[in-house]
This record gives structure tokens, sequence and C-alpha cells, in this order.
């Protein structure tokens, strides 16, 4: 089973794995208008952030160069642990206006447990050769940071690639010439619906390394439990907000529910502190109420695999029951676990 | 003979006949690596010749070989081939029969390379751009590999130059993609059907970013010239191909049959150097071919015929084949169990072709030993038949 736990110690305290990391919209827009979840769902004290995106909100950067540290900016307790990728997300159409050093200074002055190293990532759409270059950008990239990392926080490698022999390719070139805490897997997202394609690449990822393994962008419901048995050690989403904004009610069991399609109901199915004891209505009407919902079924659904692995079920079991439900998804859980099955 | 099953590992004792063992092969058709060359003199020495000037000129040359059914056609093509796969700077490919044209012809050729050879030669050539343009400096396959899978090479560095290069040296760029995705796990299945000419789905391709269809007989000419001129640029010295029972492209309709020569002819055409290929053909389909089609036979105007098994043939063949298994050398002469009267009858039985008679041999031999007969003789053949 590829499926594990761990703890990592960070900066700021000690982080049980695996962990999802809600993606904070700071320096995002005008503010962060992420509703407080920090303290009141216990198992995710974690934020992921845009380096990119603080750094270039002039008035936030200007706070913080001025004794302001960033969870006070965030308003969260000082021992949340944040994860701070590049913001590589943001180049994908436009030009890196950033360096390696830039951005390992910005994590620095954020005072992050996590830097994610600057990365391009892929296009679908673009040509092969182009992508060769971006994915070879990001590891000259991972490389530069690795040289000017002085091992404050944990530096993971940002790693591109569209087939299993270039992430594994990848990985040991960095294993081999860097210095690295763990490892990123990016671009996923493009290719989130192909479940086949990117289930090989995880665990050509998870095959290449022992080191920590983190996913960027697919912490989503229907993706986490597929990542969990995979071995991924942390991933990211942003989904919870997202979805909050076209009113989606994330239900383990069944993905995203749109509050809409419902009108009789009084009260939804969801025992969680924000759920149990109000009305659909009232928070339909939520915003955040919703999103802190959403958190708590991300959080849900996490600790129930945890509970079927830690109480001796069998997780295959689990997983043919919690799939089964959608031919697409069921599909790319066979075919998952066809491969966990050849590795273990 | 009992009718009951009798089996066991227990090995025959042919040492009633002075053998240790029954030097005959079992399966009725050719061996793919024969040892002995049961062909004729004038034969072998064609073909030295004509090999050997390829080998050191590195000048294409062609030959036929004719001969009527069952002189030993494919039994020379195949141990010309085994002995040509001892050198490790040719390629040889072997074809069974044209099938419906070049393109066929091209596919097995392929395919007679195999999978894991082409990838093989895929992470040659990726080893030559990395001596080129990395410190590193892979010898071979194996090496490269390891190289990737450790990390001291970074793909996406090494594989857009190798794109450029091979396209450069074969002047066809969706040639060299196939080439080079023969080593990525998600595309190499694909990457090894349109090399073999098998046709893929246009998504497949696209995923590729391959343009073209491999489906007619001129893109098989062209791929095959990528592939000799990507193996020359290897350093390879030449590639053989052997084209078995050529005369199948009788049963072709006129038109196809043309336009097959044609192709093969814009294959010798287009590779002045580095090709060697060898046909095996029945005597008159190739008396036609030379009447009626002039650029073609001009080009490959060497001809040797394999005549028929005389039955001095026949004993010097099967002497051979009993000297294998002989157990002291003043019996080396000997044609014990077998008479030449008996031999005399195989031959005749079998109009001389080698195949059965090899075949047939075998089974005569055990069959003996199973008997406790003291000869083979006449009666014994005759109740074989
Ligand atoms: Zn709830």
């Amino acid at each position: 089973m590829l499926y594990r736990r761990r703890t990592i110690d960070l900066p700021h305290g000690k982080l049980n794995t695996p962990v999802f990391f809600p993606v904070r919209n700071i320096g995002k827009r005008s503010s962060d208008n992420t509703p407080s979840y920090v303290g009141s769902i216990p198992d995710l004290p974690v934020a992921m952030i845009n380096t990119r995106a603080i750094r270039n909100r002039t008035p936030m950067w200007d706070r913080l160069l001025n004794g302001v540290t960033l969870r006070e900016e965030m308003g969260v307790p000082e021992d949340t642990i944040v994860f701070a990728d590049s913001g590589g997300f943001d180049f994908s159409s436009g030009e890196v206006d950033t360096t390696p050093k830039k951005t390992l200074e910005a994590q620095r002055q954020l005072d992050a447990d996590i830097y994610g190293t600057v990365d391009v990532p892929l296009s679908r759409e673009k040509r092969a050769a182009e992508n060769q270059r971006r994915v070879n950008q990001s590891i000259e990239y991972a490389l530069e940071a690795s040289d000017q990392h002085s091992g404050e926080a944990l530096l993971f490698a940002s790693v591109h690639g569209y087939d299993p022999e270039t992430v594994r390719n990848c990985i040991a070139h960095l294993e081999k010439f860097g210095d690295f805490d763990g490892y990123a897997l990016g671009s996923m997202v493009p290719i989130r619906s192909d479940y086949k394609k990117v289930t090989k690449l995880i665990l050509s990822a998870r095959t290449a390394t022992d080191k920590h393994l983190h996913v960027y962008g697919l912490g989503g419901l229907v993706y986490q439990p597929l990542l969990l048995y995979l071995g991924v050690d942390s991933f990211d989403s942003s989904a919870f907000i997202r979805g909050a904004g076209n009113r989606n009610y994330l239900i383990p069991g069944f993905g995203g529910e749109e509050l809409q399609d419902i009108e009789q109901l009084e009260r939804l199915p969801c025992p969680c502190p924000v759920c149990g004891t109000r009305t659909l209505d009232d928070i339909r009407e939520d915003r955040s109420a919703l999103v802190q919902h959403n958190l708590w079924a991300l959080a849900t659904e996490l600790r129930r695999f945890q509970y079927v692995a830690e109480s001796g079920r069998n997780i295959e079991d689990y997983l043919d029951l919690r799939f089964q439900g959608n031919e697409v998804t069921s599909r790319a859980y066979q075919t998952a676990k066809q491969q966990v099955r050849r590795l273990t | 003979m009992s009718s009951n099953f009798n089996i066991t590992d227990q090995q025959r004792d042919y040492s009633k006949y002075g053998l240790s063992g029954n030097p005959f092969p079992y399966s009725p058709v050719p061996a793919e690596n024969p040892e002995i060359f049961c062909g004729q003199s004038h034969v072998s020495e064609k073909i030295s010749s004509t090999v050997s000037t390829v080998l050191s000129t590195g000048k294409s040359k062609h030959l036929v070989v004719t001969g009527k059914y069952g002189n030993g056609k494919s039994h020379t093509l195949k141990y010309t081939r085994s002995l040509l796969r001892d050198h490790d700077d040719v390629i040889v490919g072997y074809v069974a029969q044209p099938g419906e044209g070049f393109l066929d012809i091209y596919h097995e050729f392929v395919y007679d390379l195999g999978f894991s050879h082409l990838q093989n030669l895929s992470y040659e050539y990726l080893a030559s751009i990395t001596r080129e343009c990395t410190d590193e400096s892979p010898e071979g396959a194996a090496e490269m590999r390891s190289l990737i899978d450790e990390g001291d090479v970074l793909l996406p560095e090494i594989i857009p130059e190798a794109i450029r290069e091979l396209s450069d040296i074969t002047k066809f760029a969706d040639f060299a993609r196939a080439i080079v995705h023969m080593i990525y796990e998600d595309t190499n299945l694909y990457a090894w059907q349109w090399l073999t000419a098998e046709g893929i789905r246009y998504e497949q391709r696209k995923e590729m970013e391959i343009h073209s269809a491999l489906d007619d007989d001129t893109m098989g000419v062209r791929a095959f010239t990528a592939l000799k001129n990507m193996l020359l640029d290897l350093g390879y010295t030449a590639v053989f191909v052997f084209v078995d029972e050529f005369e199948s492209i009788a049963r072709l309709s006129p038109k196809y049959e043309q336009a097959t020569l044609n192709s093969v002819r814009h294959l010798m055409d287009q590779n002045s150097s580095g090709l060697c290929l060898l046909f095996g053909c029945a005597p008159e389909v190739w008396q036609d071919v030379m009447s009626e089609y002039h650029a073609f036979s001009e080009r490959i105007g060497q001809e040797v015929t394999l005549k028929p098994l005389t039955s001095d043939h026949l004993y010097n063949l099967i002497h051979d084949y009993l000297a294998l298994e002989r157990l002291s050398a003043e019996e080396e002469t000997d044609l014990r169990p077998f008479t030449e009267e008996s031999l005399n009858v195989i031959l005749q039985r079998s109009q001389g072709n080698v195949r059965q008679i090899l075949a047939l041999c075998s089974r005569l031999l055990d069959d003996a030993v199973d008997a406790d007969y003291d000869v083979i003789s006449t009666e014994v053949v005759e109740e074989a038949f």
C-alpha cells in the first residue's frame, strides 16, 4: 500500500501528513477574503499562499516589510503552517517576472514553512517542443533555488511533465544535482479530466522519490482519496472557494451539489459546525459559511480515509465502494489499483 | 510400439549407430539460425562476395538467389542472416514474403527487427546526442537508459535536439519524432505502430505531433531510407534486407506488381550506399521480371541459382549432419544407420526438398532407435511415407 503517514518538522510546528493545504487568495484581490478555518478545523492548521501575488500587491508588501507578519495580515495564529508556492501558475500565459533568488527572498520575508520553486507550468495545447523548454526551465529554476537556499524552511522542487519518463527523469536529476526536501508535481490541472494519465504521472513521481510528495491543484473531493491511495503526502486546492462562488456544496461521496437545485429541504446532510445547526436557506445566502462547510467536507474526506486505514479495513474495498457511482473515476481508480498492486 | 503414452526424460541411446544424439532438427521449418549450410558452394561464394563488398566498401549491392521450391532458398537466406548477425555493425531484417507491395516489405523488415531492437536504436541515437551536447559520454543503449533513469541527463534538454538533428539526417521529421517516442512508455506502442506502418488513429499521431500517415509504398520507401540514414549516422556499415519468396509478387495484379518493383527500384536508387537487398525467388518469376522490368533487373544484375539436390548433395548433407553427433572420428565418413539406397528413396519421395528431408531423417532416426533396427532400410523409409 502506498498510503503513508508521516510527521514533518517545520519552523512553525510539527505537521502530520497526509495533509490538505487550502489555497488562500490573499494578495489576489483587495484582501484575503478566505473565511477563517485555522483553529476551528483542527487538522487544517495550514495554508497555501501565492508568493508572487503577495509580492506584487504593493501596499500589502510594504506592510510586510514594515513589521506586520504574513499571519497577522491573514488573520491566523502565528503557528499556522504556510506553504508558499511561487505563483508559477500565473506564468502559464505571461512572461516569468521573477528569478529564483527574488522568489526565495520573498518566501523568506513571508516566513513560510515550505517554499515551492519557481516554475513554468505546461500547456495542454502548446507544442511539445515548447513544453519541453518549459520543463527544462523549471528544472533550472529549481536547481538555482537549491543553490540559493539556506535551509531555514523546507524547499520543494516544482516538477512538470506530461509523461512518466520525464517526471521520473526530472526528479532523479534534481535529486542528483540539487538539495530538496520534497517535490511538488505541477501542471496536473489542465489534464485533470484524464484521470488515467494523472494517476500514472503521480505514480511515476511517487516511485522516483521517497521524499515528501506534494501535488499542486488537485485537492478536490474526487481526487483526494485517489491521491491518498497513491501515497501523496500533501495536496492543495482552491475548489472550496471557487465552488462556493458557484453555490456548490461539497458532500463527501457525492462530489459537489448545486444548491439552487435543492428547494424543499430544510437542513443539509452535514453535521459540521457550519451546517449542523443552520438551515439550507441560511447557508445558501452565506458565502463564507459555504466555504467553511466545503473545507469541512474536504477534512472529513481525509479523516474517513485515515479511519479506514487505521482501523485495519481494506482500503481498496473502501475505494471500490467510494468510486462505484461514477464510471469515469471508477475506471481511473481501477487502473490506479492495477498499477499500485504492481508496485507493492 | 505400445499404444500407451510413454513419456520419459530418459534420452534415447543412439550409440548403436555411433552417435551421441539425433543431429537433425525436429522442427519442419528452417531453423531461425541454422548451423549447417546445406546449400551449394557456388551460391555461398556468390553471397559471400556480395556481402563482403557491401561490408568493405559501404556501397550498396544486391543479389537474387533463385531456385525451385525446396532447394533451400529460405535456408540459404536464414543461414546468411545468422552469419551477419554476428557483426554488430550491421542491421539485418528478414522478410518472409513481399506481401501486397513495398509497404508490406517495409513492415515485415521493421517487425523482424523487433520492438526492443528499435527502442534500443532510439536510445542509441539519444546517446549520440548526449555525447554531443552534454558532458556525459554514454556508449550505447543500456548506458543511455541508465543515465536517464539516474537523472544524469535531463530528457527535456536532449529530446528537442535529438528531434532536430534526426529530422536533418533523415529529412523526415515525423520519422524522427516516432523514433524518439519509442522511449516513452505512454507513446512507444503508437510510435511502434506508426514505424511498422500498421496505422494509428489521428489522435494518437497528434499526441506525438506526427503529421503524416505511413500508409503507402512511397512513404514506406521514405521511412526505410530514413531508418537506414539514421543507422549509417550511428556508425552502422550497412542494412541488409532479405526478401524471401519474392516470386509471390507474380500473384499481384500487373499494376501492383509493377508498383512493387518500382518501389524497390526507388529504394535502390535512393540508397546508393549502405544497403544490401537479397532476394529469394523462383527462377521462372525472376525470368519474367528480367525480361519485363529492365529498370529493376538492371539494378540488381546479379543472380545465383540453387540447383536441385542430387544424391551426392544428399549424402554430403546427411553426412554433415551425422558428423555433428559422431562418437568417433573413424566413423565420420559413415552414413550409418542410413544406407545410400534408403537415402535415394528419401530424395525421390521428398523431391529434393531439404526441409522435408531433415524432418524425415530426424523422425526415422528416433524410430530406428525405438524399434532397435540395425539400419534404416528402404522398407523402413517406404513405410514412413
Ligand atoms: Zn457542513
